[in-house]
């Protein structure tokens, strides 16, 4: 009863608190910064819920992520669809691409369905760079329609084009799709879709069907990317091959790693505290001259796995619990 | 036309032969180790700069060949820590996600160090024969291609003899087909793993000296060749060192046959078409022994 309470405040505190931000930090390129973070928190718990709740090692997350951009883009471009449906769509179309990629999943496990992941993101980046006609190739795509206003009557409207609303969209996003993902954690879903993880053979042998399983995570997961990327695309309003490369799906992972794979806090922690680390990153880059930022990047990486597994979450949970312990020694 | 063909052949067939020897690395380590190397490519990258930097002091014919040592050499004791520090405290943990990741984590490490170190711009590892070239009727091609094919058939025979009349090259095979039993039987298969992560890299750093010779080298060049050498050994089967030599060859004849006539900028991307035929009609690789272990 009593955790209860004091989860529910803490909730409430750090709601307000999400809310607040931006009305504090006045900052534009903060802001933007936060925006940014918040479209790598849908990645990170996108990639975390297939790779870490299912155990389905996808290397070409960045795939439904450019696939959403660009679908969303070109569907606003030329058939003047509105950006908000564009969300959804961009996020539909992702989720196909990601029920095809789920199909070989059935019968491929780790450093195969690996490979094929990167090959399918692979091959998406070439037809997004060499398919001129439609994506105008390296130059990639402007002129993307902002989120269109919404009317509140009496001529007031709310404009999408600041980084100050478009943070507000994306953190309503991230509630929703938070939200759900942890109801499907918790769910008999969930547990199904960890037994994928934990033991395939098992998981069949009592009678589950892995391969529904694994498609409906695929597609899930692929749907959240597909979504972050349609918010992207109306967001810079500028999309370029770049976004379907090996690096932005590198990225992805390192964050899930850092913040802990495997648990609803760990992705969304990771994805903020790299996404602000690199902007760090890129001042100390600027003042030495030297690229360093994917190295530490997989220093980073190489660490938590070897020595970190649980993440910044298993630290701080240990912390928490250490904490909590000693006052009740004393009682 | 017909001339066309046979030339593009012969193109494949060479390329091919350096895919191969980088593709038995990778294909050698998963085999003994159950472990798949994404940085595989990235020790190709090394050897080829190892080579770049050898050929700057020693010139000529002598220099060619002894960067070829150095880059064996060089890359293979890089690999040793490698796998001593990085990959060997992994072997124990349940799932190989970690093990693939921290290939990635190595991958970005190293090409982007060797961004910082050797910097961006493109380099040529000297070619020995002053790129001279030789019309033999049907095709026509540059000697140090001639030569490259050739050098890596003799290091792929010497590797055979190596694993099959040697006492440790037998016991890598027995600890590859089953390590707890070659165990039983007395073989440290400790040093087995260390010595064929050894091999494996220095194969690749082999093949990068030869792939930097007859094209360019530049950091980012591993990651090719490594999603090659995957494709190939998943072909040809994970673990087979035949099925990577069929599997290269294979794949080399296919890249050049569709860049040439069907299209130059999907060239890369036939590899990933072969390897979702391959996955969906054969999983098990044409010299696989998948199914027999599922």
């Amino acid at each position: 009863m009593h955790s209860k309470v004091t989860k529910i405040i803490l909730g409430t505190i750090g709601v307000v608190l999400l809310i607040a931000a931006p009305l504090v930090i006045t900052d534009r390129y903060v802001q933007h910064i936060m925006v940014l973070s918040g479209v790598y928190v849908l990645l990170a718990v996108s990639w975390n819920l297939l790779t870490g709740f299912a155990g389905q090692l996808n290397l070409g997350h960045a795939a439904f992520f450019g696939i959403g951009a660009y679908a969303s883009a070109l569907i606003s471009m030329h058939f003047h669809l509105s950006p908000w449906l564009g969300l959804l769509c961009g996020g539909l179309v992702a989720s196909i691409f990601g029920g095809l990629l789920g199909i070989p999943s059935f019968r491929l496990s780790g450093p195969f369905l690996a490979i094929t992941t990167i090959g399918f993101s692979e091959i998406t980046r070439m037809v997004a760079m060499n398919w001129v006609g439609l994506t105008r190739g390296s130059l990639g795509l402007y002129g993307i329609p902002p989120l269109t206003p919404i009317k509140l009557g009496q001529g007031t409207s709310i404009e999408f084009t600041t980084e100050f609303s478009a943070y507000y969209v994306i953190l309503a996003l991230i509630f929703i799709i938070v939200y759900v993902v942890s109801t499907l954690h918790r769910s008999e879903f969930g547990l199904t879709v960890e037994s994928l993880r934990e033991d395939e053979m098992g998981a069949e042998s009592i009678g589950i069907n892995t391969s529904h399983y694994k498609l409906a995570v695929f597609m899930i997961s692929a749907f959240i990317a597909g979504t972050a990327g349609a918010f992207y695309a109306h967001y810079e309003r500028l999309i370029s091959p770049n976004m379907l490369s090996t690096g932005v799906t590198f990225s992805i992972i390192t964050m899930v790693m850092v913040g802990g794979i495997g648990t609803i806090w760990g992705p969304i922690i990771g994805a903020v505290v790299l996404t602000f680390l690199s902007e760090g990153l890129r001042f100390v880059e600027e003042a030495i001259n030297l690229d360093i930022r994917m190295i530490i990047y997989g220093v980073v990486l190489a660490l938590v796995i070897l020595f970190m597994r649980q993440g910044l979450v298993g630290v701080l949970s240990g912390l928490g619990r250490f904490i909590s312990r000693n006052p009740e020694r004393q009682t | 036309m017909e001339s066309l063909f046979l030339q593009q052949i012969a193109n494949g067939l060479i390329v091919g032969s350096i895919y191969c020897l980088i593709a038995i690395g990778l294909t050698m380590i998963f085999g003994v180790m159950n472990l798949s190397n994404f940085a595989h490519g990235d020790f190709s990258m090394l050897g080829a700069y190892f080579a770049i930097y050898t050929t700057a002091y020693l010139s000529g014919w002598f220099g060619w060949i002894s960067s070829m040592f150095i880059a064996a050499i060089g890359v293979g004791i890089i690999g040793y820590f490698v796998e001593r520090t990085m990959f060997r405290p992994l072997m124990k943990r349940p799932t190989d996600i970690d093990v693939i990741m921290l290939s990635i984590a190595l991958f970005i490490i190293l090409e982007n160090g060797a961004q910082l170190i050797f910097g961006a711009t493109p380099q040529m590892v000297v070619d020995p024969f002053q790129s001279a070239s030789i019309n033999l009727f049907l095709f026509q091609t540059s000697y140090i291609r001639i030569f490259s094919f050739v050098l890596a058939i003799l290091i792929i025979i010497a590797l055979q003899v190596f694993l099959t009349k040697t006492k440790v090259g037998v016991g890598i095979r027995a600890a590859s087909q089953n390590s707890k039993a070659s165990m039983l039987m007395g073989i440290n298969v400790s040093f087995i793993y260390s010595l064929t992560f050894i091999i494996g890299s220095a194969l690749a750093g082999l093949g990068g000296v030869l792939y930097g010779t007859i094209f360019a080298v530049y950091p980012t060049m591993g990651a090719m060749p490594t999603l090659k050498a995957f494709v190939i050994t998943i072909m040809g089967g994970m673990g087979s060192i035949r099925g990577a030599i069929v599997g290269g060859i294979i794949l080399g004849v296919a890249e050049t046959l569709g860049g040439s006539y069907l299209s130059m900028q999907y060239k890369n991307s036939i590899g990933f078409i072969i390897l979702i035929l391959v996955l969906l009609t054969i999983p098990q690789g044409l010299f696989g022994r998948g199914k027999r272990h599922a």
